[in-house]
């Protein structure tokens, strides 16, 4: 289980997260939604441990890390068997498409890397572009990229922030259905977007942050019965606005 | 007297300044990227030290001639210390210097403003502390560098003529002298401009070669 207990966290004198507490369990997604500015991507990078919270607690598995993080004390997060897909992506700019992939996964694994690819070049409808630097690649093309480095790691935990913003229809349905299929491996995912109907269809748990706290979490059926008026007003503005 | 005529009557006289002019472009070269280099990562990792000694230094030796520094070190700091150093010395010094703070400078900035997402990408994705430095910031930062270094190179190579105004027996000091026995400056000159173009050929060359392997265009449409 990836567990977050009670963060906090604030840049400067500002409060970003208020005593957040959320669990992702393995074999399921979990879906965070909210208003823009809310404090969903800094949620995701203390939950990927890039950011340390002012207090609270994560614990990954049997491993746990308590802030405020003990001056001197060594710090040794389980990357990558917890890893993140950033919104923008980051995919190293002297290397084809190709290489990404393959850089991190080289050294970890032996056996048959190439297949793996293969089969997710397929998936992923990449064949016309892998070899291309990310320069010469769409957004859509580089998201898909990057959610491919990081399935190739076989994470236990993969933390995704809106890698679906820039895809087409069919891309949305093809990888969504393809992170639905991560459940039988095993991994929790924890994924922010605006996809409510994806919410609504794939997530096991829906996380609605407002104002930096955590408003109301629960089954999908959250997203049709809202039990707090700040998720009724979230929802009923994306209906007006569709 | 043609131009040629100088290149064969006075090759020996030539040669012998431009080995000069590459043995003093081997020291600054060699100690400026060497060097440099090292200041400019010391620099970046620590800022509050090394990088403002670097800047400032890099400041002062950019808006001070470098003829200014050469006649300095030759003349007036010799007197005070009542020694006597060889010109070859000197400029040796007083180039390497320049160099080295210039590439420490630019490599200080580089590596200051080295994109962290980039290592950040590569720790979530596992990799190891020598896999980030190999694989991810030496390849970028590298391509960011090359064009830069090597024109500081270049303009190194060119800074050498200021020897000859210590008495340094560089290409440009033969070519003088040549020039005060036969009196034919368009065709010396002439000549000189082809020595230079023979040391700068291949640099350009290895440059446009470096360029073409390793740096791109690197932003995304």
């Amino acid at each position: 289980m990836l567990e977050a207990r009670n963060l906090n966290f604030s840049y400067g004198d500002k409060p970003i997260l208020k005593n957040v507490s959320l669990q992702v369990p393995p074999g399921g997604i979990t879906v965070l939604i909210g208003p823009s500015g809310t404090g969903k991507t800094t949620l995701l990078r203390c939950l990927a441990l890039l950011e340390p919270p002012q207090s609270g607690s994560i614990s990954i598995d049997h491993e746990t890390f308590t802030y405020p993080w003990p001056a001197g004390k060594a710090f040794t997060p389980p990357w990558p068997k917890l890893t993140t897909v950033f919104q923008q992506l980051f995919l190293w700019p002297h290397m084809t498409l190709r290489e990404n992939i393959l850089l991190p996964v080289r050294r970890r694994k032996g056996g048959d890397i190439h297949g793996e690819l293969n089969a997710l070049i397929e998936a992923f409808d990449m064949k016309d572009f892998i070899d291309s630097y990310p320069n010469e690649a769409s957004l859509g093309q580089r998201q898909r990229v990057a959610l491919a480095r990081a399935l190739m790691l076989e994470p236990r935990y993969l933390l995704l922030d809106e890698i679906t913003s820039a895809l087409d229809v069919e891309q949305i349905a093809k990888i969504l259905t393809y992170l639905k299929g991560l459940r039988g491996k095993n991994i929790g995912i924890f994924i922010i977007t605006h996809l409510l109907g994806f919410a609504k269809h794939a997530a096991d748990q829906v996380v609605f942050m407002a104002n930096g706290e955590v408003a109301e979490s629960g089954s999908p059926d959250i997203l049709k019965n809202p039990q707090t008026e700040r998720l009724y007003q979230f929802l009923s503005v994306i209906a007006a606005a569709s | 007297m043609s131009v040629l005529d100088i290149l064969i009557n006075y090759h020996m006289a030539f040669l012998q300044g431009l080995r000069v002019t590459l043995e003093l472009c081997a020291v600054i070269w060699t100690s400026g990227i060497v060097l440099g280099v090292l200041l400019g990562v010391t620099s970046a990792h620590f800022p509050n030290s090394w990088g403002h000694f670097t800047h400032a230094m890099s400041f002062a030796f950019s808006a001070i001639p470098t003829l200014v520094v050469l006649f300095w070190l030759h003349y007036p700091a010799q007197a005070v210390f009542n020694v006597v150093i060889d010109p070859f010395y000197t400029a040796s010094l007083t180039l390497s210097l320049v160099n080295i703070f210039a590439v420490g400078e630019i490599v200080r900035q580089a590596v200051s403003d080295f994109p962290k997402q980039y290592i950040i990408a590569g720790q979530v994705c596992g990799l190891s502390r020598q896999d980030l430095v190999t694989k991810i910031q030496l390849p970028i930062l590298f391509r960011q560098l090359l064009p830069g270094l090597m024109v500081l190179q270049v303009g190194m190579l060119h800074a050498t003529l200021f020897a000859s105004l210590i008495s340094v027996e560089e290409i440009f000091r033969v070519s003088q002298r040549i020039n005060s026995t036969i009196y034919r400056p368009v065709e010396i000159y002439t000549a000189l401009a082809f020595f230079f173009l023979l040391v700068c050929l291949p640099i350009n060359l290895t440059a446009a070669y470096l360029k073409k392997r390793y740096t791109r265009d690197m932003s995304e449409r």
